[in-house]
């Protein structure tokens, strides 16, 4: 099968950052706009842009029947998701299927099974690789409060249908464990409409490593080495490197031959990610696996040097997988800062304005994939991440040195952004020895938040002499008065 | 000119003025003598200010101007003394609850007219994924409850209104 026409049914960065490999491979190229939505950078680059409707931009993205009409309609023959929205929906898959048209991901099946956090740790359990100590409340609902105190304090609740940390409750004492079910359960509903859970043992001060692996449908699967993925608020990431600061080179072996046994228990096809979480001891529990392109995936490039969409787009084709293990390498070190617009200093609180001005950092190793432009519009309609500053060094020191740089000139006015944040991690010592855990941020969030030196006076120095209608008032007032005016009124 | 300048949630009153020669920005701290000259980078800018010279990005917003500078970004509310005495007193504080940020109504427990004591829970929003419950700041009777159940609301909208208190 081949592909010729491509749509990608997602927006933002993402959507930008595939059609440039579509584009280079040769494809034509769609994407999808709302109607209310601004224009981006993807609808520039694309070819052709087809419209969607819906009560919200959100709810139109996930508009399955209206998605599928819109390949068939402009002539696409394969579809790619992106991340987020209907990248993980085996409805998608199979109505994409039923229409003939190509999904660029793995089969309904693997969504299937992974997509459900209890069947897919069950299956990985199944055939011996490690999972954390647990409780399913489907084995036994009537059990499930006795079996989940059984675990041992601290737990983690989680919706067995959940992701990106949402409905997820850390319970430390015997007294909170209810309620916090019940809470667990409510959220799960609605982000889920599935409010079945289950809990595990929470493992103190964690890291989070996850493995890129690819595969080609036919049981052959490769891995692109592992990211770390501590440096997280709120169960989301922030800050992506690889390698990891924390393994051995027999570590990262074992690590990431495991996660290619799990995908290959799979046949898994196209790329996907499994998660991990490492214990201060050195053990690795399976966490899940993401049956996507993660939103980290491009340090994975910068160190490989392959372009994972342009795998991915392959296997999809048919035409499997471009190189054996041994033929990727794992060369220098790679940094991801997500820019968000939020507050840092107020609780992470989404930020919304117009883009004043916008100015992304260029230079040796330095890699931005935006979802932005000079004039744009942010909103809350959708996720506060802008862009991605990715960048690549011979070492680590070089990499933080050159992100610090980078995110240092990454200019956003207007709306109110995570940059100054980013580099105050970078910055940390504790950061630089790579001596972090998933609670890095929440533990650091005093030191992390501090104002810096006292500027007020520059800013406002800057404030009034840009200021047309301050000036020029100053400026008509006539001149032997200019300064007494300061004093009498 | 005045104008009341809000970096970080504090406001300082400045007045600017010429001397002839060149700006001199008085603030609370003091005269500052300054110079504001644009580079050729978009929104680029040196100030001269304290005997320094500085290196700045800068974009002027309606009620706003954004600073980029020795690599952090700022932002500096200004407010027209004179608007802000002209303004309508909208009620205290303490009537209102206002969105802490922007987010969705989940449930809205109470109506207009209903009776509340302080910590009863008025509504719970969600924003960034999280459910929060808002509940009274005092006891008193709901005047208003501007947003239905899914309704979207935006940093700073008031979500509740309590009737004066008698």
């Amino acid at each position: 099968m081949t592909i010729s026409k491509l749509l990608v049914a997602n927006r933002g960065e993402i959507a930008a950052r595939v059609l440039r490999t579509a584009k280079a491979r040769g494809l034509a190229t769609v994407v999808l706009r709302h109607v209310a939505e601004q224009e981006g950078p993807a609808h520039l680059i694309a070819d052709e842009v087809a419209m969607i409707d819906g009560p919200t931009p959100v709810a139109a993205y996930l508009d399955i029947s209206q998605i599928v009409a819109a390949a068939k309609k402009i002539g696409a023959d394969a579809v790619h998701p992106g991340y987020g929205f209907l990248s993980e929906n085996a409805g998608f898959v199979a109505a994409l299927e039923e229409a003939g048209v190509t999904f660029v991901g793995p089969t309904s099946q693997a969504i299937d099974l992974m997509g459900d956090k209890v069947r897919a740790r069950a299956f990985v359990e199944e055939r011996g690789f490690p999972v954390a100590p647990s409780a399913i409340e489907d084995d036994d609902p009537a059990t499930f409060v006795d079996r989940a105190r059984a675990v041992g304090y601290p737990l983690l609740i989680k919706p067995s249908a959940g992701g990106g940390g949402k409905g997820m409750r850390v319970v430390r004492e015997d007294s909170a464990l209810e309620t916090e079910i019940e809470t667990a359960r409510r959220e799960g509903e609605r982000y889920f409409g599935d409010g079945r859970l289950f809990v595990e043992r929470y493992i103190e001060s964690p890291r989070h490593i996850e493995v890129q692996v690819m595969g080609d449908g036919q049981g052959n699967v490769v891995h692109f080495w592992e990211r770390e993925c501590s440096i997280q608020r709120r169960f989301q990431k922030i800050i992506e490197e690889t390698p990891s600061p924390a393994l051995s080179p027999e570590q990262r072996q074992e690590i990431c031959e495991t996660a290619a046994g799990i995908a290959r228990a799979v046949k898994y096809r196209g790329a996907g990610t499994v998660e991990f979480i490492y214990a201060r001891d050195g053990a690795f529990y399976f966490l899940e696996m993401n049956t996507r392109l993660q939103v980290e995936h491009p340090v994975t490039e910068m160190v490989t040097g392959f372009d994972l969409v342009a795998e991915q787009l392959r296997v999809a084709a048919g035409q499997g997988l471009s190189a054996a293990q041994g033929d990727i390498p794992q060369n220098g070190h790679s940094i991801e800062l997500r820019i968000c617009a939020e507050d840092a200093g107020a609780d992470f609180r989404p930020a919304i304005g117009d883009i004043l001005l916008l100015d992304e950092p260029t230079g040796e190793g330095v890699r931005v994939d935006s979802g932005i432009l000079d004039d744009g519009k942010v909103t809350t309609d959708f996720d506060p991440m802008l862009s991605k500053l990715i960048v690549h060094g011979a070492d680590r020191a070089e990499a933080i040195a050159r992100a610090r740089q980078a995110v240092q000139n990454y200019v956003v006015l207007g709306v109110t952004t995570n940059t100054g944040y980013l580099d105050a991690i970078l910055a940390h010592p504790d950061f630089a020895s790579g001596e972090v855990s998933t609670g890095f941020l929440a533990e650091q969030a005093e030191t992390l938040t501090a104002p810096g030196a006292d500027i007020s006076d520059l800013l406002m120095a800057a404030a009034a002499l840009s200021d047309a209608r301050m000036v020029d008032e100053v400026m008509q007032i006539p001149q032997m008065h200019r300064k007494m005016g300061g004093w009498t009124n | 000119m005045r104008r009341i300048f809000q970096i970080d949630g504090e406001e300082s009153e400045c007045w600017l003025a010429h001397d002839g020669s060149r700006f001199v920005l008085t603030t609370p701290d003091g005269a500052v003598p300054c110079q504001l000259d644009p580079t050729g980078l978009p929104g680029g800018h040196i100030l001269r200010a304290g005997g320094r010279a500085h290196e700045l990005r800068l974009a002027v917003g309606p009620e706003a101007t954004f600073v980029h500078i020795s690599g952090r970004t700022y932002e500096v509310g200004r407010v027209d003394p004179a608007e802000r005495l002209a303004g309508r007193d909208a009620g205290a504080s303490g009537d209102r609850l206002v969105a802490p940020m922007p987010g969705v109504v989940v449930t809205v427990a109470v109506r207009p007219g209903d009776t509340v004591a302080e910590g009863q829970p008025l509504l719970v929003i969600e924003s960034m994924k999280l459910e929060t419950t808002l509940t009274a700041p005092r006891d008193g009777v709901i005047a208003e409850m501007p947003f239905a159940e899914g309704d979207s609301f935006g940093l700073k909208d008031v979500l509740a209104q309590l009737a004066p208190e008698e």
